[in-house]
């Protein structure tokens, strides 16, 4: 079976020879390329050769599309991102820099044509063409409830979202929404065949449970109005178990992807029999100090817990740049190992 | 009825409800009760029953913590412009977002409770280099550094807490200066900070406050 088919056949809950993994190795590209960061996300043919050459050298499922922390802001009017060359990059410029910008900032009318979409989509072509028959092709779309952290910092949306007039903050999330149903169109047309859907926003690590079932959720039912298929929803690395029965009843969305922290027999049970699987999330961060064995022990937790019923996908966080080869390795060597079905 | 204030006023932070806290405040203040009673009585105990609530209950959220130093540094300053007499700082913390790393929202809810606790806070502000952090804290007479990280390469880099340690130990001021930090990939690794030479860390901006007011008086007794 490929990739595709193994995926395919998990979330139906049909036999697979193992279990998905799911890897972000998107940094690691630039490493394998010898580029800086900066300099790797210039282009996405940079982006999709390194992503290719990650996929010969470990194995793994998944692809992504020319994507980093900001590549949303700019694609909204941002001017500088800062570009580490050991890290991710962070957004250096603040589209609005006050509540009275919300009134006249714009969504472009077609960010297919916007500077910023072309490595994208120069990228989600060529992984298309090389592998878009085989492999899953990963986009990363914000909600519109937590886009505004890029656009003009986390503590001053925290502050509008709780404290702030209720008119401008929904003004300000229609705007998001109507951007973020553009772009889940865009990444479907380039070649993308898997959007992961994060809305730490949607999470009780953020916000209240109250603000997200009457505020978070409606807006959510209008980013994804086009349709659920191959939405996943992701917390960004913050735990979702709490919102996903919530998830699955208001979005019909079935397909998640939890932090290291949520209990996975729990995540597993919550979603809706069917359709539908659930992933185990390795705590990446932890594997830049762990020992090797450490790791194998981990993923065999981890796929010891999730492979039981199946609808079961391995996965990782954001993989940092500072995990030694040798752990990486030791981590697919484990996942490919223990994610075998009898 | 002092009890009643207290009460209403946690009421209104745990529901994140900023005018309601304010008004619990002035109707406290109208009635007779003291600026002082209102930041020694009110507001940082409800600052310690929150930390409390941390603990206990996994439901409080980022959003909560944030209001919660907020409200309490805006009442806080209000109060202390009508002290009868200064209050006594207990200390002084430099703080600042790491080298490369330009996230500011942990940053705000430790200062703002470390505000409320009668801590002096100099916000070096976002992307500080470790000397600066250093240079900073030796002219301030500072007793904690305190870091904050929101991506791994800006907590664990050369230029972050790691060589903030260095230049304690060059400079022979570990004793007098204690490092501190935090943010989410200390969340995620509850044992990288001391990997990367900090003395201590917390996990969310409430308790992070308790922690440096802790070492303060640790230092200082020495």
């Amino acid at each position: 079976m490929t990739p595709l088919e193994i995926l395919s056949a998990t979330v139906l809950g049909q036999p697979t020879p193992r279990v998905p993994i799911f890897c972000n190795v998107l940094d690691q590209g630039a490493r394998a390329l010898n580029m800086f960061p900066e300099e790797y996300y210039s282009k996405g043919e940079y982006v999709a050769e390194g992503q290719l050459k990650m996929l010969k050298h470990y194995g793994h499922d998944n692809v992504w599309s020319a994507s980093y922390v900001g590549k949303e802001a700019q694609l909204l009017g941002c001017k500088e991102i800062l570009f580490a060359n050991n890290g991710v990059p962070n957004v250096a410029d603040f589209v609005l820099k006050s509540w009275d910008d919300i009134e006249k900032f714009e969504i472009p009318e077609d960010i297919t044509q916007h500077y910023h979409w072309q490595s994208t989509d120069e990228c989600l072509k060529i992984l298309h063409q090389e592998v878009g028959a085989t492999h899953p092709i990963c986009a990363y779309v914000t909600a519109a409830t937590s886009l505004p952290v890029i656009l003009m910092g986390m503590d001053k949306w925290i502050e509008l979202v709780i404290a702030g007039p209720t008119d401008l903050r929904d003004l300000l999330v229609k705007k998001c929404s109507d951007f973020v149903q553009q772009q889940i169109a865009a990444y479907r047309t380039a070649g993308a065949n898997v959007i992961i859907y994060a809305n730490p926003f949607a999470t009780t690590y953020f916000l209240p449970k109250k603000l997200i079932v009457n505020w978070s959720m409606p807006w959510m039912q209008h980013d994804l109005k086009d349709g659920i298929d191959n939405i996943v929803f992701y917390g960004g690395m913050a735990p979702i178990n709490a919102v996903t029965e919530m998830v699955v009843d208001k979005l019909n969305v079935n397909i998640f992807y939890p932090a290291p922290e949520d209990d996975l027999i729990e995540s597993k049970r919550l979603i809706k029999p069917g359709n539908g699987l659930t992933s185990g999330v390795i705590d990446d961060i932890k594997m830049i100090h762990w020992s090797q064995e450490q790791i194998r022990n981990e993923v065999k937790r981890i796929m010891d817990l999730g492979k039981p019923g199946g609808h079961f996908l391995f996965g990782t966080g954001f993989m940092p740049m500072a995990i030694p080869e040798e752990n990486i390795i030791a981590m697919f060597e484990a996942a490919f190992e223990y994610g075998r079905h009898e | 009825m002092f009890e009643s204030y207290i009460e209403d006023y946690n009421e209104a932070v745990y529901e994140i409800d900023k005018e309601s806290a304010i008004e619990v405040v002035e109707r406290a203040l109208q009635e007779g009760v003291t600026p002082e009673q209102v930041v020694f009585d009110i507001i940082i105990p409800s600052i310690e029953t929150m930390m409390a609530e941390i603990v206990i209950n996994a439901d409080t959220n980022l959003a909560q913590h944030f209001m919660t130093a907020q409200i309490a540094a805006e009442v806080t300053e209000k109060m202390l412009a009508k002290f009868k007499v200064p209050p006594e700082i207990i200390g002084r913390v430099v703080f600042g977002s790491s080298h490369g790393d330009l996230h500011s929202l942990g940053k705000r809810i430790v200062i703002g409770c470390l505000k409320s606790m009668m801590v002096d806070v100099l916000d070096l502000g976002v992307n500080i280099k470790a000397e600066d952090f250093v240079n900073a804290a030796v002219e301030q007479d500072a007793q904690v550094i305190a870091i904050s990280s929101m991506m791994v390469h800006t907590a664990t880099g050369e230029e972050g807490s790691s060589r903030v340690r260095s230049l304690l130990k060059e400079r022979n001021l570990e004793s007098k200066i204690k490092l501190v930090v935090g943010g989410a990939p200390f969340r995620f690794d509850h044992e990288l900070y001391t990997k990367v030479g900090a003395d201590s860390w917390a996990a969310d901006g409430v308790s992070a406050a308790k922690m440096i007011k802790e070492l303060i008086l640790e230092v200082k007794a020495q």
